[in-house]
């Protein structure tokens, strides 16, 4: 039936959508903190202490909000296929 | 190669043109002269532009197929510029469903009778906005599949497609949001990979040169000396 192939695919496709997002947002952040810990540290700095400040950084990121907001990715093309469900067949 | 970029580059453009132009949204100001139900037998041309049965039903070689005949306002470029002129066009009234393209469509039967209940005559016109997706081809038999009809005071309307406004900014948006989410990818993982392949290279290189010159030293002695 349609609808459960919609389900299907769409949910296969979303996936892909998040799994990507959520790894450029990890980079995204993961390069952030690189950036501030040259910042404080223009000789380069220990190279355990840097990794830690980097893991301790992801570990912060991992546990904010960010990473819930790319759950959005499933929420907001449900949202819209019902608002075109509705703008379509509203008599 | 250049010239080779360019047919691709156009080829692209016309494609996802077409493909824009077919599925999104178009509205025709237009009065309702009729509806009828047709038996339509596809042939494996125009079957691709017919949609599935309706909802619920099983799908067969053929079936009835429910039309709006109508008479339009001609337009220009996209409907852009308006004209004098009007046309006929009919219309085809089937359900999407769930899949393609997105409308969700399963009101056909309401739009007949909303199309019936709209029917007027040119002493006595109804003016309506029909919204419609798809193109009319007389050689292959399609038609544009309508999606909502909507009364309007006088053909001088003005309407404003909210739909694709939105869509062609949310297309830019995500054009440049995945242009950088590649950006961020190839410079963290794709240039330290070139780089680590270059390094290994240029050792490797380094090692045969070495070698090259152990074994050509090793083969001098063997080189008859002058006596």
């Amino acid at each position: 039936m349609g609808l459960i192939r919609l389900l299907i695919f769409g949910f296969i496709g979303l996936t892909i959508l998040y799994l990507i997002i959520g790894v450029y947002s990890r980079s995204i952040r993961r390069e952030k903190l690189e950036n501030k810990w040259k910042a404080m540290h223009p000789d380069g700095g220990d190279v355990h202490d840097r990794d830690a400040y980097i893991e301790k950084g992801m570990v912060e990121y991992q546990s904010g909000i960010r990473p819930k907001l790319i759950l959005l990715v499933y929420v907001v093309p449900a949202l819209a296929v019902l608002a075109v469900l509705i703008a379509t067949n509203w008599n | 190669m250049y010239r080779v970029k360019t047919i691709l580059k156009v080829l692209a453009f016309v494609l996802i043109g077409g493909l824009l132009h077919y599925v999104l949204p178009q509205h025709d100001v237009a009065r309702i002269t009729g509806t009828e139900v047709i038996r339509q037998d596809f042939s494996k041309w125009n079957r691709l532009f017919f949609a599935q049965p309706e909802s619920g039903n099983v799908a067969f070689l053929n079936r009835d197929v429910l039309f709006i005949n109508a008479v339009v306002k001609k337009t220009y470029l996209l409907g852009f510029i308006r004209r004098e002129a009007e046309g006929q066009m009919v219309y085809r009234n089937e359900d999407t469903g769930w899949i393609w393209p997105p409308y969700f469509k399963f009101d056909t039967r309401d739009l007949d009778g909303e199309a019936k209940n709209l029917t007027s005559t040119s002493d006595n016109p109804k003016w309506v906005v029909i919204t419609h997706y798809g193109w009319r081809n007389r050689f292959l038999t399609i038609f544009p599949n309508a999606i909502a009809i909507k009364p309007v005071d006088g053909p001088d309307v003005r309407v404003i497609p909210w739909f694709n406004i939105f869509f062609f900014a949310f297309m830019t948006l995500a054009y440049f949001f995945a242009r950088a989410m590649w950006l961020q990818f190839r410079e963290r993982s794709i240039d330290p990979l070139l780089e680590d392949v270059n390094e290994t290279y240029d050792r490797v290189g380094e090692r045969v040169s070495e070698k090259k010159g152990r074994i050509s030293r090793w083969l001098d002695t063997w080189k008859s000396k002058g006596r």
